[in-house]
């Protein structure tokens, strides 16, 4: 490693030689940061664009949105189409929609924190028979395209009498099926020295104790990162719960931000991307809340390794 | 070995809890209830918000008639109300009563997925004869039409007005309306285009294909017309391509998912009738007029009412005496046609559009509709299977066409290579 990296770094020294700061005004140095921001905005305009113009659309009347008018602000500024939304759709209000969103959200979150984390736990710690075909068997399940499933799945859970409730979205995330976010965690944990477990071992304690009072607050980025995820796949999933559920009352968001578009009937455009920016909200403000804990996970681990 | 003993113990409480739910899976319910102890039935259909207001009156009404049913609703999109039918039906879980697609009604029929309607009761005196075969598969019948559309040429008279061009009146050759579209084109200083070419629309190829008494597919589910069928069909638009008379494939793009006639770039479309509603609110236009489908011969104007939704029910069904009752019910009801006027399409049983009183919009369908009666033949058997497919690679090979990438012969020789190709793989 040393070796590779000496070129590298004597690179940038030998230029930081040759570049003498104090021969460049400080107006130039000015220019260059306006211009690298400026670049930096524009770029980040392009990015954002589709996400402004969602949020603009939102305040437009169904006729002004897309077709002819490629102007992003109306002059029909209105909260209509927020009003429609909330007004939600064949009877079932939409706060209805985001209280059946977050319970299969937060119900995902903690069944795969709960369970990805324990299973971990054994493939990273536990020496029992057969742990390399387990492992292994796990991770072949990650190679198994979803769509191959679908259709056993369904009919096991039909013939239980399970379909239409939330149990067949969220047992899976109980009996870490999620087979990613317990790859994910087996490699955090194999990361975390094991000298650690060794001293509370010899200080007398079991497997329950280890795991609840060495590894789980050792592994709160990994914790995190599983949770975020978690949160934003419950959330968006669409052919999960379209499968499953039967009763418009116990319909997620996506399943109703479709039914604003029919392309067999009149769609309202507004009201649909009324709805998709109010979805968007729990999904922004989840991230925001732990986007530091992200932030602050990846420094750590930076400074233990 | 703590690990080991709890892992065992999940397994055999896991093991133990699958056991005890499906025990508890329902016992074998009776066929027929009564007004203390109702069956139930579930009843699935697709569409939007308004469909499901108006569905839920009709089934309160149901319910409030016949007290030994009840009826549990649940809705979804088009898109996923066909990837929900194809899980359901290979899991056998498929409601008892459904809104069902012409597209599809094939597929599921010869599948055996849908109960023979020829076995339970429902009237059908009142159903136009010349529409009942499409829901009918080699004499069997799986669909009851609840409504019906037809092809139509849409324009909006104030854009032909603004520009000084006289509303057509109906009966046009294919050479009046390329000249009357070439004409919008010409006054239309680049803002207004004559039309969609038209040539790319699958249901208007397969009525010239009738103007022309040819059958799009045979009875053992073939192509019924030649590769030169459709290159001269293609021909029809040739010299209008690339002008004003019609909208640029470019232009059509940009204004997806919104139709160039529904954002006032175009003056005349062709579609079906249910359109309207769709048209007059995207347009923001006051009123939008509909004249029959060109024709070189004015007495065949290869007319048919298609149904734009049937009733079926699931040949899984456990109340097949419930199911036909509520289906019955959906199509003949007077109050039923009262409750969704045109939404589903113009009622197709005569009862129930006797029963009805249509205002504007719906009146604009239901007059056209009438207006053209005498013209009109047996609609066609469903489509074949893949339809669908079909319909989606003709569009697309015509929209080549538009760009230029491809020549009539080979937009000929593309479209019969992949209709070929799928028909094989279907039969």
């Amino acid at each position: 490693m040393t070796i590779m990296a000496t070129p590298k770094q004597s690179a940038p020294m030998l230029s930081t030689q040759d570049y003498n700061p104090k021969s460049e005004s400080t107006g130039t140095k000015r220019v260059k940061s306006v211009a690298f921001h400026a670049v930096a905005l524009a770029l980040t305009g392009v990015v954002l664009y589709p996400a402004l113009w969602m949020i603009a659309s939102s305040f437009k009347p169904n006729s002004e949105i897309g077709g002819t008018n490629t102007s992003l602000w109306s002059s029909n500024f209105s909260f209509d189409n927020f009003v429609t939304a909330m007004d939600g759709i064949g009877g079932v209000t939409t706060l209805q929609f985001f209280t059946n969103s977050l319970i299969l959200a937060i119900g995902a979150v903690v069944g795969t924190v709960l369970s990805a984390s324990v299973s971990a736990y054994a493939f990273a710690r536990i020496k029992f028979p057969g742990r390399s075909i387990f492992f292994g068997m796990m991770i072949a399940t990650l190679l198994l395209p979803f769509h191959v499933v679908i259709i056993p799945q369904y009919i096991i859970f039909n013939q239980l009498g399970l379909v239409d409730t939330y149990i067949p979205l969220l047992i899976g995330k109980f009996l870490a099926a999620d087979a990613f976010f317990v790859f994910l965690m087996v490699q955090f944990m194999r990361n975390l020295p094991a000298e650690l477990d060794e001293a509370a071992r010899i200080d007398g304690a079991g497997h329950v104790r280890i795991f609840c009072s060495i590894m789980l607050p050792l592994m709160k980025p990994a914790l995190i990162s599983t949770s975020i995820f978690s949160f934003i796949w419950s959330w968006n999933d669409f052919l999960g719960p379209l499968l499953y559920l039967n009763t418009p009352e116990k319909y997620p968001l996506p399943l109703a931000l479709r039914l604003f578009v029919d392309q067999t009937q009149s769609s309202d455009y507004g009201a649909m991307i009324a709805m998709s920016v109010l979805a968007l909200l729990p999904v922004l403000i989840f991230f925001l809340v732990f986007q530091r804990y992200i932030v602050e996970g990846v420094s750590t681990q930076g400074l233990k390794g | 070995m703590i690990n080991r003993r709890n892992f065992l113990t999940t397994v055999a409480i896991g093991t133990a809890s699958a056991a005890a739910l499906a025990a508890c899976g329902s016992p074998a319910p009776s066929q027929t209830g009564s007004a203390e102890n109702p069956v139930t039935i579930n009843y699935t259909w697709w569409g939007n918000d308004d469909r499901a207001e108006r569905t839920r009156k009709a089934i309160a009404l149901f319910e409030g008639k016949n007290k030994d049913i009840k009826v549990n609703g649940n809705f979804t999109d088009f898109g996923g109300y066909w990837q929900k039918r194809a899980t359901e039906a290979a899991g056998g879980g498929l409601p008892d009563v459904m809104q069902w697609d012409l597209s599809y009604m094939r597929d599921y029929g010869q599948r055996n997925q849908l109960l023979d309607l020829g076995t339970v009761k429902i009237n059908t005196d009142a159903f136009d004869k010349s529409l009942l075969p499409s829901g009918q598969i080699r004499g069997k019948t799986y669909g009851i039409p609840t409504s019906t559309n037809a092809f139509a040429v849409y324009y909006d008279p104030a854009k032909l007005a603004s520009l000084g061009i006289a509303e057509p009146d109906g009966t046009w050759t294919y050479k009046e309306y390329n000249d009357f579209l070439a004409e919008v084109g010409a006054k239309g200083n680049g803002a207004l285009f004559g039309a969609t070419d038209y040539t790319g629309v699958w249901w208007m190829f397969n009525i010239w294909l009738r103007q022309n008494n040819i059958e799009a597919f045979t009875e053992d589910g073939k192509l019924g017309f030649s590769r030169d069928d459709l290159k001269k069909w293609w021909n029809q638009t040739a010299a209008l391509r690339g002008t004003p008379a019609i909208v640029s494939e470019e232009r059509v793009t940009q204004l997806a998912p919104k139709s160039p006639f529904g954002s006032n770039v175009t003056a005349t479309e062709v579609t079906w009738d249910n359109f309207m509603a769709g048209y007059l609110g995207d347009s923001g236009a006051k009123e939008l007029k509909l004249v029959p489908v060109p024709s070189d011969d004015p007495d065949n104007l290869g007319l048919f009412l298609k149904p734009s939704m049937l009733m079926v029910a699931s040949a899984k069904t456990k109340y097949k005496d419930a199911a036909a009752r509520f289906i019955d019910f959906m199509v003949n009801d007077p109050e039923v046609g009262q409750i969704f006027k045109t939404s589903r399409g113009v009622p197709a049983s005569k009862t129930q559009r006797d029963g009805t009183t249509f205002e504007g919009t719906d009146k604009l369908v239901v007059d056209y509709e009438k207006s053209i009666e005498k013209y009109l033949k047996d609609a066609p058997e469903p489509p074949i299977v893949g339809f669908g497919t079909l319909e989606t690679s003709f569009k697309r090979v015509s929209s080549d066409l538009n760009y230029g990438k491809l020549t009539i012969d080979g937009a000929a020789d593309a479209w019969f290579k992949e209709a070929e190709d799928l028909i094989k793989q279907n039969a």
